[in-house]
C-alpha cells in the first residue's frame, strides 16, 4: 500500500513536469539531437552546443532588458556585430605580431584580450544609448513604451549597420580560429580548441551571470527593478544607475558572444541579422522576460537550427523554426516555462 | 463656424472623400508635378512614382502602428507576397498583369489574417516579432524556392503597359494612391474608426465599452496587409523585375519611417513625408555614392530624433501651424466639416 504511494508520488514527481510543455518540448529536442547525431555524426551536436551556449548568453541579456525596463532590444544582433568587429580589431595586430616573433604566451592569452575589449566595447554601447537614445525617451513620456523603444532600437540597428559599412566597408572580417592548439578529441570527433573553449566560457558566464544576479547587491537590485519599479524607488534603488547598468549589461553579453563566435561569424554590416533572430526566437519560445530558462531555449533553438539547415537545406533555416514559434504562439503565448512576470510587463 | 448652407457643391464632394480644399490642392500639383519642368525628366519621375509608392505603403502602415498601436515589422514581406503572386500568376499562368494586381491581395490578407489570428490577442510586440518572423520565413523562400522565383537573380515580370514612358506609371499609382487614401480615410472615420482609436489609445477602456480589443485588431491587420499586397502587385509590373529582397527588414524600416515621419495617427502625413524624403534620400544616394549606406544612416537617424524629439511628426506641426490658425482665411481652407 504505501509503497505504491509511494512509487505513484515519485512516478507523479517525474513523470507530471514530463508532460507540461516545456517537458515535452525538452523531451523532444533531446530525442531530436540523439536521432541526428546517429543519422549525421556528432557534428551536430558539437555544433549545437557551442552556438547554443551563445544564443542562450544573448537571449540572456534580451530578457534582462525586456524584464527591468520594458525594451524589446532589436539593436543586440548590431551588438553582436560590433563586438566581432572590436574583437577583429584587436586580435589581428595581435597575430602580425606573433607572425613575426613567436610568443606562446601571447598567442595564449591575445584572443582573451579581445573577448574581453570586445565585451567592454559592447557595454560601452549599451551606456552610450541608454544616456543619448532611452533616458531621454523616458524623461519626456512613457506613453507606448515598449513599441517606442521597439523603435528607437530600429534606428539605433540601422544607424549601426549601415555605419559598419560607411567606415569599414562590406568585406567579410574574419579570423580562421583564435588559438592555434591541437583539436581536442571526444567521442570520436575532434573538436577545435576554440569551440571547447567558447562553451566552457559560455557555461562559466552563466554561472557567474546567475551568482551576480543572486547574491550580489547590484544584482538584487536589478531583480528588484524588474518586479515593481516605485517599490524599488521607494527602498532607495537609484533607478538610473540600474537601468544604465541592465542596459551595459546585456549589450556586453551581446558583444561577448560576437567576440566568441568570431571564427564562425565574420565581421560584416548585416552579420547581426542571423544571431538577433536566434536570440529573439529563443526569448519567445521560453517566454517573455524569463531569464534563467533561456539557458536551454538557447540550445534547443540552436539544435532546431542546425538541424533545419542540415536537413532541408541552407536557406530555411529561418522557415522551419517559425513553425515551432507558430505552435507556441498557438497554444502557450506565455512561452514553454511561462512566465511568471508578465503583469509587471504590459506597461 | 460657418452656416450649413454656405456649404458649396465642391465643399460637399471633398468632404465626401475626406478631403480638405488645402489636401485637394495638394493632390492637384502633384498631379501636375510630372509636367513641371525638372520633373520632366523621365528619372524624377521614376522617383516620384516611387515615393508615392513609398507613401501610400506608409498611409497603410500607418493605419496599423497609428491607430491600434502595432507595429508591423513584417510590413514589406506582404507586399513582397503580393508582388510574388501577381508576378508569378503573370509569367507563369499568363493572367493579366491589371487583372493580376487584383489577385495579389487575397494572399497577402489571408496571411495577414493568419498573423493576426496568432498574434493579436497577445501584447503589440508578439505581433511585431511574429510579423517579422513571418517577413523572414517568406524572404527565405524567395530566396531559396529558385524554380518558382527565380531566386537573388530577380524574376522577369511582364509590364503593366507596353509603354516605356513613367507618365502612365505615374497616374496608376496616383490613382490607387488615392484610393487607398480615401479607404483608410472612410474606415477611420466610421464606428470602426472610433474603435480602433479607442484600441490604441486605452485597451481596459475600450473592452470596458463593450469592444473585443482582438476582433478589431484582426479586422485593422487584414486591411493593412491586402492594401500591402494591392501595392505589391503595382511594384512587380511597374518595375518588371522582382527580386527577394522587397522583403527585407530595410525596406519595412523605410517605410515605417516615412509613417513616423509623417505623423502617427494621421494617415496622410506618410505621403506627404514620402515626397520629399524619398527624393531627398535619392538627391543623397546618387550624389555621394562613394559613402554607401549614408542614406539609411540618416532614415536611423531621423527615425530616433523624431520618436524621442517630436513624436507627433509632420501632421503635428500641421496641426500646430495651421488647423489650429486663427487667421479665417486658413481656417476656411482647412476645415473639413463646414
Amino acid at each position: 500500500m504505501m509503497e505504491s504511494s509511494l512509487t505513484r508520488s515519485l512516478v507523479n514527481r517525474i513523470v507530471a513536469p514530463l508532460r507540461s510543455a516545456a517537458g515535452l518540448l525538452i523531451l523532444g529536442t533531446i530525442a531530436l539531437a540523439a536521432a541526428a547525431t546517429i543519422d549525421k555524426g556528432p557534428y551536430i551536436l558539437v555544433n549545437t552546443i557551442v552556438t547554443g551556449g551563445m544564443w542562450a548568453l544573448m537571449a540572456m541579456g534580451l530578457a534582462l532588458v525586456f524584464g527591468v525596463m520594458n525594451i524589446a532590444h532589436f539593436a543586440v544582433g548590431e551588438v553582436f556585430m560590433a563586438g566581432s568587429l572590436v574583437a577583429y580589431y584587436t586580435i589581428t595586430p595581435f597575430i602580425n605580431y606573433l607572425t613575426k616573433n613567436p610568443s606562446p604566451m601571447l598567442a595564449a592569452l591575445g584572443p582573451l584580450v579581445a573577448i574581453f575589449a570586445a565585451a567592454l566595447g559592447g557595454c560601452l554601447i549599451g551606456v552610450v544609448s541608454e544616456l543619448i537614445v532611452f533616458r531621454p525617451l523616458r524623461q519626456r513620456s512613457r506613453e507606448q513604451w515598449i513599441m517606442n523603444t521597439f523603435l528607437l532600437t530600429l534606428g539605433l540597428s540601422v544607424v549601426m549597420i549601415n555605419g559598419h559599412q560607411l567606415i569599414f566597408g562590406t568585406e567579410f572580417k574574419g579570423i580562421v580560429n583564435y588559438w592555434n592548439f591541437p583539436a581536442i578529441s571526444v567521442l570520436d570527433t575532434y573538436v577545435s580548441f576554440d569551440r571547447a573553449f567558447v562553451f566552457t566560457f559560455a557555461i562559466s558566464m552563466m554561472l557567474l551571470f546567475w551568482v551576480f544576479m543572486k547574491f550580489t547587491k547590484t544584482g538584487q537590485a536589478i531583480r528588484a527593478v524588474a518586479q515593481d519599479e516605485n517599490g524599488a524607488l521607494m527602498v532607495g534603488i537609484d533607478l538610473n544607475r540600474i537601468q544604465t547598468l541592465t542596459m551595459a549589461l546585456s549589450c556586453g553579453l551581446a558583444a561577448l558572444a560576437g567576440a566568441c563566435l568570431l571564427f564562425m561569424f565574420p565581421s560584416y554590416p548585416t552579420v547581426g541579422l542571423y544571431p538577433l533572430y536566434n536570440a529573439w526566437f529563443v526569448v519567445i519560445v521560453v517566454g517573455l522576460g524569463n531569464v534563467a530558462g533561456t539557458v536551454v531555449g538557447g540550445f534547443i533553438v540552436a539544435l532546431f537550427q542546425i538541424v533545419t539547415t542540415t536537413y532541408v537545406g541552407e536557406g530555411y533555416g529561418f522557415v522551419v523554426p517559425a513553425l515551432l514559434i507558430i505552435a507556441i504562439l498557438i497554444f502557450k503565448p506565455s512561452g514553454i516555462f511561462g512566465s511568471p512576470v508578465r503583469g509587471v510587463l504590459e506597461r | 463656424m460657418n452656416d450649413r448652407k454656405d456649404v458649396s457643391g465642391i465643399q460637399k464632394f471633398l468632404n465626401q472623400l475626406d478631403l480638405t480644399p488645402l489636401g485637394a490642392l495638394c493632390l492637384v500639383v502633384l498631379a501636375v508635378l510630372p509636367f513641371i519642368p525638372p520633373f520632366t525628366k523621365e528619372y524624377l519621375r521614376r522617383w516620384l512614382i516611387m515615393a508615392i509608392l513609398l507613401g501610400s505603403q506608409s498611409m497603410a502602415f500607418d493605419f496599423t502602428a497609428g491607430y491600434i498601436g502595432i507595429v508591423n515589422f513584417g510590413f514589406c514581406a506582404f507586399v513582397g507576397l503580393g508582388a510574388y503572386t501577381s508576378a508569378l500568376l503573370a509569367s507563369k499562368a499568363g493572367v493579366s498583369p491589371w487583372f493580376g494586381m487584383f489577385i495579389a491581395i487575397p494572399p497577402a490578407a489571408l496571411l495577414g489574417f493568419l498573423t493576426g489570428v496568432l498574434t493579436l490577442r497577445l501584447r503589440g510586440i508578439f505581433a511585431a516579432v511574429m510579423a517579422w518572423f513571418v517577413g523572414l520565413a517568406l524572404m527565405g523562400i524567395a530566396t531559396k524556392w529558385v524554380k518558382l522565383t527565380e531566386g537573388p537573380l530577380g524574376l522577369n515580370t511582364p509590364a503593366l503597359l507596353k509603354t516605356t514612358s513613367n507618365l502612365p506609371y505615374f497616374y496608376i499609382i496616383f490613382v490607387m494612391m488615392l484610393l487607398i487614401y480615401i479607404v483608410l480615410k472612410k474606415v477611420v472615420r466610421s464606428p470602426f474608426g472610433l474603435a480602433f482609436r479607442a484600441i490604441g489609445q486605452n485597451m481596459e477602456a475600450a473592452r470596458t465599452s463593450g469592444i473585443n480589443p482582438t476582433r478589431y485588431r484582426i479586422i485593422n491587420f487584414t486591411l493593412s496587409c491586402a492594401l500591402a499586397g494591392w501595392l505589391g502587385g503595382f511594384y512587380a509590373h511597374y518595375l518588371g523585375v522582382l527580386m527577394p529582397d522587397v522583403m527585407s527588414t530595410s525596406r519595412t524600416i523605410e517605410v515605417l519611417v516615412i509613417a513616423y515621419i509623417g505623423g502617427r495617427g494621421s494617415i496622410w502625413g506618410g505621403l506627404l513625408a514620402a515626397i520629399p524624403f524619398f527624393i531627398g534620400m535619392e538627391l543623397v544616394r546618387s550624389s555621394l555614392s562613394n559613402l554607401p549606406g549614408l542614406n539609411l544612416i540618416l532614415y536611423g537617424l531621423f527615425l530616433i530624433v523624431i520618436m524621442i524629439y517630436y513624436p507627433g511628426g509632420v501632421a503635428k506641426i500641421y496641426q500646430t501651424l495651421v488647423s489650429r490658425a486663427k487667421n479665417p482665411f486658413i481656417r476656411r481652407l482647412v476645415n473639413r466639416d463646414v
